[in-house]
């Protein structure tokens, strides 16, 4: 079956989430994911983002609200939705070759198979000289290498991504954010992206949802009409690339104000 | 520097080999001329005399060592193997962990060795009374061992074998339990130990074979010296079993 012809958008509506206690994490959430769309939720730390995409991946229980991914009711360890996070969660009694094996693995793909692909994003990824190393002889940028390796080793159309770049320093965080979309070029996946650094969201997305600090409320929804294939260094050093960024900032201010003004 | 080269360091190797020299002969000294009575400290030439001629000609010692030894192996598998066993089976189904807590917890805090008359009332005098001291020994610290690290699994690592599609069981076999084998080899480790423990013990209580029967004839017939003999012997065969062990768990922990 090709990526394409398959259902993978992200459909939210009306997604509330309160926590044991009463903490309103998420409030009234609506928002549309097209498949092979690049969409990035920004927000600062504790507003309910993360809150969000587990709820997406069915690792914390809907009960307000109806989310549908690709086609489906979240649920963990669905075959259309691989997710990403800020650890690499590698395991360490693994190779690099053998952590990335390990979801088609899990999935029981065929053994050739799934040595065939890893070894062939571990080369994508820069590490082909690297499959034999254990975690703890890797930088920690090379592990979230692997960790890419790894999610992308599943074809599933889905992609979910918590500040997967949020531990590295800045230079590595550049370098990684090419390799993600250099993976993503090639195989256009859905990929709802969570991260709270604005510059990160606008070069790599074509979409970025902004939300509000606690109860998180969607306040803006923004394109971002940077052409493609992007190169996240290159842009750096793009005026147009400022020009928008700035535009998203005052959008992102201007919704936050209005929070402000509604806020009791 | 780390401290496992400060350590081999050729100067305290020599300090080392040095003071144990002069400790020897200052031992020696004493109970040639009788500073201090032989029969209780023995006398390190006749020592290693009677090491010599019990491990060389008549082979005393290595006869007995194969019945400790192979007791110990015995009670050290059946022990790992069940407590390894019941380890797991608290992890999986936590009521039976809190069903058994009350009579497994009084067992362990029990002295073992208070359990030897007991066990050679219904085992006899032979070897599996012996097994059954080490195993009740062995079994408690792995036990203990494989639910603590079963238990300590990162939970980003669960939450990722979820999301990659991975089931219980799997989750259980490749994660968990994958995880959890460093804490069990430190219990191992331990548990081995342990099992000759036991078994010395129950042999010095009361047995026909063993290194604990000999050690125990030996002091009851004054012979000194071949109680000094039998104990090097047993420092050498538990640093001998210990180092077999961190070099298994070095190649299995390669990793770490």
């Amino acid at each position: 079956m090709q990526l394409e012809e398959r259902t993978a958008s992200i459909d939210i509506e009306n997604v509330n989430h309160l926590f044991p206690g009463g903490v309103r994490a998420v409030s009234d959430a609506t928002l549309r994911i097209h498949a092979g769309e690049f969409l990035s939720i920004v927000g600062p730390s504790g507003c309910g983002k993360t809150t969000l995409l587990n709820l997406i991946a069915g690792l914390i229980e809907l009960r307000d609200g109806r989310i549908s991914v690709a086609g489906g009711s979240p649920r963990a360890g669905r075959h259309e939705v691989a997710y990403m996070l800020a650890r690499d969660c590698l395991y360490p009694w693994r190779t690099a070759l053998e952590n990335v094996m390990m979801a088609g693995e899990f999935r029981g793909v065929p053994k050739a198979t799934r040595m065939k692909r890893a070894k062939e994003l571990l080369g994508h990824v820069g590490l082909a000289e690297f499959e034999d190393h254990y975690p703890k002889a890797l930088s920690h940028g090379m592990r979230q290498r692997v960790a890419l390796a790894r999610t992308f080793s599943l074809d599933s159309p889905v992609m979910l991504m918590d500040e997967p770049f949020g531990a590295l320093d800045a230079q590595t965080k550049l370098q990684l954010e090419d390799v993600l979309l250099d993976l993503w070029n090639a195989e256009k996946r859905t990929v709802l992206f969570i991260t709270h650094d604005l510059n990160e969201a606008v070069t790599m997305s074509d979409r970025v949802v902004v939300m509000s600090p606690r109860p998180g409320r969607i306040i803006a929804d923004i394109s971002i009409p940077l052409p493609r294939p992007r190169s996240v260094r290159a842009l750096q050093k793009d005026p147009h690339y400022h020009e928008i960024y700035s535009n998203v900032w005052s959008r992102l201010e201007e919704g936050l104000n209005q929070e402000g003004r509604h806020a009791p | 520097m780390n401290p496992e080269t400060r350590r081999n360091s050729p100067t305290v190797l020599i300090l080392q080999i040095v003071s144990l020299v002069l400790f020897l002969l200052l031992w020696e000294w004493a109970a040639k001329t009788r500073a201090v009575d032989p029969l209780f400290i023995g006398q390190p030439s006749k020592i290693f005399a009677y090491l010599y001629q019990s491990v060389f000609v008549d082979q005393v010692l290595l006869k007995e060592a194969v019945w400790t030894l192979s007791e110990t192996a015995a009670a050290f598998v059946l022990g790992s193997v069940a407590g390894i066993a019941f380890g797991l089976l608290f992890v999986l189904y936590e009521p039976i962990e809190r069903f058994l807590d009350p009579p497994f917890s009084a067992l362990n805090s029990l002295p073992r060795i208070a359990l030897a008359p007991l066990f050679l009332l219904w085992f006899g005098l032979g070897p599996i009374s012996k097994i059954a001291l080490g195993f009740s020994l062995t079994f408690f610290i792995v036990l203990n061992n494989t639910v603590a690290g079963a238990r300590s699994v990162d939970s980003d690592w669960i939450i990722l074998a979820r999301m990659l599609g991975a089931g219980k069981a799997k989750i259980f076999f490749k994660v968990t339990l994958i995880s959890a084998v460093p804490t069990i080899f430190s219990g191992l480790r331990l548990g081995l130990i342990y099992a000759l423990l036991g078994v010395i013990g129950g042999e010095i209580i009361a047995s026909q074979y063993g290194l604990g029967q000999l050690l125990s004839l030996l002091a009851n017939t004054f012979e000194t010296n071949g109680v000094f003999a039998v104990l090097f012997f047993l420092a050498a065969l538990g640093v001998t079993l210990s180092k077999l062990m961190s070099a298994i768990e070095a190649y299995l922990l390669r990793w770490r």
